[in-house]
């Protein structure tokens, strides 16, 4: 792999935004996701290969570093900041078609939750790892959620739920916007959700775990 | 000394201080254990615990029902003449109470302001640590009004159980309403909406069992066997719920 692309991984799983940010302590004063991103574009490095090659790989590793338990919530947000000061860089090659996302996502926390940092923490690696997400916020009524899916032709819906009082009106958002849109995939997620709740409700998937949610986008759902 | 007291209902507003949170129970609770965080998430811990009292809005009580007021079956128990549906394991906990103290907490809004202000701002990492203080804070609340409890109860001769919430242990998070209902309104400034989520949502609430013959028992999950519980926490230490 291009020298360049594995400092730009390095950079994204250790959380190293840039020269100036101090952490982590062992790469202090050296180049960040920040400078490496612009070195690789100036390099003529494709802006898919940075992005395939360099950043996704680089979150992936921090995904499945997560759900073994081996970093924690803070790590992944300092991944998902390296991350974004890169993103950074790409954001004119989205906007000039020359890059596209993998396809879109829209997410929330259903009617009646009011929980958001899960729901932000999942999407943070799921646009890591190339999708554009979507983020309806907390409190979402079904309604909400397929205004979303219309105005998203062939997006994935992903749902977030962090009560049992509050589960319930997951299946209530999958029958709406399947009643409309019967080929949406639609995840859930949350702590007391679990894989047989979303079959029950006629979800497609579930996860315990951002990268799981990851691997359900990248493996089961058909991009834009 | 206590807010105000009538009837066997008893409100308090502790200070931050007066909890003592535990910047090693934050950092241990966000997953690290052995003290082995990055250094970066021990320095904002630092540099938010002692923003704490500005954002803090304490308040905590409990209400204790007359003896002899409660029944308690297999999987339930009544309580003025309402059936609350804990499951076996509370029940069993409970058995030989011959009363109980309804008892709520919370860090009040400013918490979850400032929380949602930062991440608005663009930290995350800030916002998320406040929100994790938050949790400790409550959970801190509610260790600091069981003591509350015990002192109001000495005089009686009677002891408690552990504490025991509404998610807990197979207790439905909807029979918050019943328990709310046994309180005054709004008591500590807690409000239920209608899935039953306390606002501010940083609150706790729950039962402790009393009487005579009631003890406190060991770490909570440890009575408990329900399978794919997300409270279930790995380590053996005190039980302790997230707000």
């Amino acid at each position: 792999m291009n020298e360049l692309l594995e400092s730009l991984t390095r950079c994204v799983e250790r959380g190293k935004v840039n020269s100036k940010s101090p952490y982590p302590p062992d790469l202090k004063g050296q180049d960040g996701a920040d400078e490496f991103a612009r070195k690789a574009i100036d390099a003529g490095i494709p802006p898919q290969e940075i992005l395939s090659n360099g950043l996704i790989i680089g979150m992936q590793r921090v995904g499945e570093r997560f759900r073994n338990k081996e970093i924690f919530v803070p790590d992944v947000l300092m991944a998902a900041k390296a991350m974004a000061a890169a993103m950074g860089h790409l954001k004119p090659f989205f906007q000039s078609d020359i890059l596209k996302h993998k396809g879109t996502i829209v997410i929330g926390t259903v009617l009646g939750d009011l929980h958001d940092i899960g729901k932000k923490l999942v999407s943070m690696v799921i646009e890591g790892a190339g999708w554009e997400v979507v983020d309806l916020g907390t409190d979402v009524s079904p309604e909400k959620f397929l205004k979303a899916v219309d105005e998203h032709p062939g997006c994935v819906v992903g749902l977030s739920a962090l009560l049992t009082t509050t589960m319930v009106n997951m299946e209530s958002t999958v029958k709406h916007v399947k009643a409309k849109h019967p080929n949406v995939k639609v995840i859930i997620g949350g702590a007391p959700v679990t894989e047989e709740f979303a079959l029950k409700i006629g979800a497609d998937g579930y996860s315990s775990d951002p990268q799981g949610a990851v691997e359900f986008l990248n493996s089961r759902c058909t991009p834009n | 000394m206590p807010e105000s007291s009538s009837l066997d209902v008893v409100m308090f507003s502790p200070s931050a201080e007066a909890l003592g949170v535990d910047r090693d129970l934050v950092v241990a609770d966000l997953g690290y254990r052995n003290g082995e965080a990055p250094d970066m998430v021990w320095e904002l811990v630092d540099d938010l615990l002692p923003q704490l009292p500005a954002h803090v809005e304490i308040r905590c009580g409990f209400r204790i029902l007359p003896s002899g007021s409660i029944d308690v079956g297999d999987d339930s128990f009544t309580a003025n003449g309402m059936q609350f549906s804990t499951g076996p394991i509370i029940a069993s906990q409970l058995k030989r109470s011959t009363s109980l103290a309804l008892f709520v907490s919370t860090v009040g809004l400013q918490m979850e302001r400032w929380s949602a202000q930062l991440m608005a701002e663009g930290d995350m990492m800030k916002g998320f640590l406040v929100d994790a203080l938050a949790s400790e804070v409550v959970e801190r609340a509610s260790v600091w009004l069981e003591q509350r409890v015990v002192d109001h109860i000495a005089p009686r001769g009677w002891k408690i159980t552990n504490r025991y919430s509404p998610g807990y242990c197979d207790w439905a998070v909807s029979e918050q309403q019943k328990l709310f209902s046994l309180l005054p309104h709004q008591f500590c400034g807690i409000t239920l909406t209608a899935s039953s989520l306390m606002v501010p949502i940083k609150s706790l609430s729950g039962i402790i069992g009393l009487g005579p013959d009631v003890k406190r028992g060991a770490f909570q999950c440890s009575i408990c066997d329900l399978k794919d519980c997300y409270r279930r926490r790995d380590d053996p230490g005190p039980a302790k719920e997230k707000a």
